[in-house]
């Protein structure tokens, strides 16, 4: 339901008096005292609306876990991270590499030959999806970094959607 | 810029309206500034719309990033800072109900606010609020219910102006919500007063 109010008046506005302002500026205060956004969210958000032009498809978030490395001892771990969105599933893996760097195994569900940037603040790297939908970045720099599957289509019409995940701390 | 310190958000004034729907346009014409400065005016508010649904710190990171993103694909309707702020924190608050009925991650066994702050142990709320007033005001908070916790954690970082859009998609029929908030604030004025025992809401 979606009343109408066409007048755009509220008369329940004007029934704030100085105390409720007061109680409301206080509970702004101390919600961003106890609960504040992390600094360098905007920071991350920014990073990833850089692909304005691109008709994309958000993929979600759907499930990440974090095993023990094999590859490298010590206190880093392996993480498994499956996003979603409605045309593909991207599962990918972040292990650490000795240098320093990471490395990114991927596969797409459906598997599907496309083109794969990963985005770092530094630069971007591009890879191609095998037949079976699998994909590896050897080396990405550590810091946020962010997937792009482009659209299978793109060479031939322009049409299509890339695939965007979220941006990522590697 | 110590996370702590009051930012203000609330510029009341009908400068802001016009100010944000500059910045909408200038972003639906493809300037990157603009559309940094939008998301960072309005990222505070919707990071509390989504704390506020139940989402632990990842999630609400994420859902952040998903609705900017998808806001990319908006722009061309969205005119008007309420307009803007309405598709924003409805939008968080369909992503982060998402989130959740997924089922994907382990919620809090209830939904309060308090069940979800970040676990440093009890009473490190109060440590936070150096202040005695906000630290009486935050235990009234508390004594409220949980729905009238999260509408005024939503409607105190919401810009006043963009109040009435928001009214209408914020679940609950146009011209509730003043009267909803109106109840809630009612109770906590009551509250502070002292005249209320425990919460009979």
């Amino acid at each position: 339901m979606t009343p109408s109010d066409a007048s755009g008046i509220t008369p329940a506005d004007e029934s704030l008096d100085d105390v409720d302002l007061e109680l409301l500026d206080g509970i702004r205060e101390v919600f961003q005292a106890i609960d504040p956004m992390p600094a360098d969210l905007p920071e991350r958000i920014r990073f990833c609306l850089a692909l304005r032009g691109l008709e994309i498809e958000v993929a979600r978030l759907a499930a990440e876990e974090s095993q023990p490395s094999l590859a490298v001892r010590g206190a880093e771990l392996s993480r498994t991270i499956t996003f979603d969105s409605d045309s593909l599933t991207i599962m990918i893996r972040i292990d650490p590499n000795l240098d320093g760097t990471a490395r990114v195994d991927g596969w797409l569900a459906p598997p599907e030959r496309r083109e794969i940037e990963m985005k770092t603040a530094a630069d971007s790297l591009t890879v191609a999806s095998d037949e079976q939908g699998r994909f590896a970045f050897d080396r990405v720099p550590r810091g946020m970094a962010q997937l792009v599957v482009r659209s299978a289509e793109s060479e031939q019409s322009g049409a299509g959607r890339s695939v965007v995940t979220p941006a990522l701390i590697l | 810029m110590d996370d702590r310190t009051p930012v203000t958000v609330r510029a009341s004034q009908p400068e802001r309206s016009e100010r944000i729907a500059r910045l909408v346009n200038a972003a639906r014409q493809g300037s990157d500034a603009a559309l940094g400065e939008i998301v960072a005016e309005l990222s505070p508010l919707l990071w509390q719309v989504a704390r506020a649904a139940g989402l632990n710190l990842s999630d609400a990171e994420d859902v952040l990033q998903t609705v900017w993103m998808r806001l990319l694909a908006h722009l061309d309707g969205i005119h008007t800072s309420e307009a803007l702020t309405a598709w924003l924190v409805i939008t968080t608050k369909r992503e982060a109900w998402r989130v959740s009925a997924a089922g994907r991650r382990q919620l809090p066994a209830d939904n309060e606010l308090f069940s979800m702050l970040p676990d440093q142990g009890p009473g490190s709320e109060e440590q936070v609020i150096v202040d005695d007033q906000r630290r009486i005001l935050w235990q009234a908070i508390g004594q409220l219910s949980p729905r009238c916790q999260e509408l005024l954690r939503i409607i105190a970082f919401v810009p006043r102006p963009d109040y009435t859009a928001l009214a209408a998609q914020l679940g609950m029929p146009a011209g509730s919500i003043g009267p909803t908030r109106g109840r809630c604030l009612a109770k906590l004025r009551a509250l502070l007063a002292g005249d209320l025992e425990g919460s009979s809401q």
